[in-house]
């Protein structure tokens, strides 16, 4: 039987999304979802990386693909693999940084962290410079602006994950998108 | 800065301002070089984070995580037993697969081979339940009288078929068969994943599609 040849392109899987990776991981593969880890890691840990300014970004990486794994079982297949990985890294993060004390002072860091921001890229490699830049800013204008600029998640949505009013949303991810502006000068 | 609109310079670029505040800033625009410069500046700050690109770590993570699955380190979902994986599972796979090529051309073929040039719409007269409904249980007497009455309505038709048709239907149902009674295996020793009850659902209701268009295919005919 020749069906290979005339499958439709509603039958098709998309090629961004190795599905039979991902079912092999959810009933337990440890190799399959090895795999999965690979494929997404650069993501994922660029996501971590950018939300946590780089502070335990390896540590918590590697707890987003523990909670990947455990969590596996409840991915019903009807969205995105990627966008369900992605929502759950943030929640990873968030909860992080819900324990962390330490950090909700840094939330309320005054306008002297414009002070502390470097000029124009010294170096070639823009992304780089750019990604620097990035670090140095507070922790909530951070977090808003990587969610909303680089993630392109919505101010509600943003706004519901990280406990605060959409419109403290748009103010920090304006103050951060004032002060990386100083940046690319 | 005293200039009341350039704190809403990121809502002009993202489009959340009211109609009316919108045309306020823009004709504020028209006679603020600053607020002009700025607009540009954000507009570069914003294509630039769109622009950047993943980096993977510098050391790989692997041999911190692949123990933790194993010992189950962290045991907030402590429902997943350890368990071996057998073939079964990997087949359930591409059968899930194949099934998804095989139910696509055996339409195609329905619907451009044998005697038929279009399939007419589903007959409205068969007893089967709407389609829509989302099937997780491993038994379901809707379907299985909705599966039985159109399995009969084919068998009855079937002589009105070219046999080149009713070869490559049999070969999808025993397919999509095949598919169900491993979806249920697998599900035997783990009822509560998702994703195979999802398989499930999907060739259940791709068996019932099938019949479907079959049985219509047949019924005007007879």
């Amino acid at each position: 039987m020749e069906a290979v040849a005339l499958r439709s392109p509603a039958d098709t899987v998309p090629a961004a999304e190795p599905l039979t990776d991902v079912a092999r991981a959810a009933a337990g593969d440890v190799r399959a979802f090895e795999e999965v880890y690979r494929t997404h890691l650069p993501r994922v840990h660029s996501l971590v990386r950018r939300m946590t300014a780089g502070r335990d970004a390896d540590e918590l990486t590697q707890d987003v693909f523990v909670r990947v794994w455990q969590k596996l079982g409840t991915f019903r297949g009807d969205s995105s693999f990627t966008t369900w990985l992605h929502r759950l890294t943030v929640n990873v993060v968030i909860e992080r940084f819900r324990s962390d004390q330490a950090r909700r002072a840094r939330m309320h860091d005054g306008e002297d962290i414009f002070e502390m921001l470097p000029g124009p890229p010294q170096t070639r490699d823009l992304g780089m410079d750019f990604e620097s830049a990035l670090e140095k800013l507070p922790d909530g204008a951070r977090e808003i602006f990587v969610l909303h600029d680089v993630e392109g998640y919505k101010h509600h949505e943003i706004a519901t994950m990280l406990e605060i009013s959409a419109g403290t949303s748009k103010a920090q991810l304006h103050r951060a998108r004032m002060m990386l502006r100083k940046h690319l000068k | 800065m005293t200039d009341i609109w350039i704190d809403r310079l990121s809502e002009y670029l993202d489009e959340e301002l009211t109609p009316v505040d919108r045309a306020a800033l823009e004709a504020h625009l028209a006679s603020c070089r600053e607020c002009t410069a700025t607009l540009e500046e954000l507009r570069a700050v914003v294509a630039r984070a769109g622009a950047l690109t993943p980096r993977p770590p510098a050391d790989d993570l692997w041999p911190g995580i692949e123990p933790r699955l194993q010992r189950g380190t962290v045991a907030a979902f402590p429902q997943r037993p350890p368990r071996r994986l057998s073939f079964t599972v990997p087949q359930l796979v591409a059968a899930g697969l194949a099934l998804m090529v095989m139910s696509g051309g055996g339409v195609w073929v329905l619907q451009h081979g044998g005697r038929a040039t279009t399939l007419p719409p589903v007959a409205a007269s068969t007893a089967a339940p709407e389609p829509g409904v989302v099937l997780t249980s491993l038994s379901d007497p809707r379907y299985d009288e909705a599966i039985a009455d159109l399995e009969q309505a084919l068998e009855a038709g079937r002589a009105q078929l070219d046999p080149g048709t009713v070869k490559i239907l049999e070969a999808n149902l025993s397919a999509i068969d095949k598919a169900i009674d491993e979806s249920r295996q697998a599900l035997a020793s783990d009822p509560a994943n998702v994703y195979l009850n999802n398989h499930l659902a999907d060739a259940r209701q791709r068996k019932l599609a099938l019949l479907r268009r079959a049985t219509a295919l047949v019924g005007p005919r007879g």
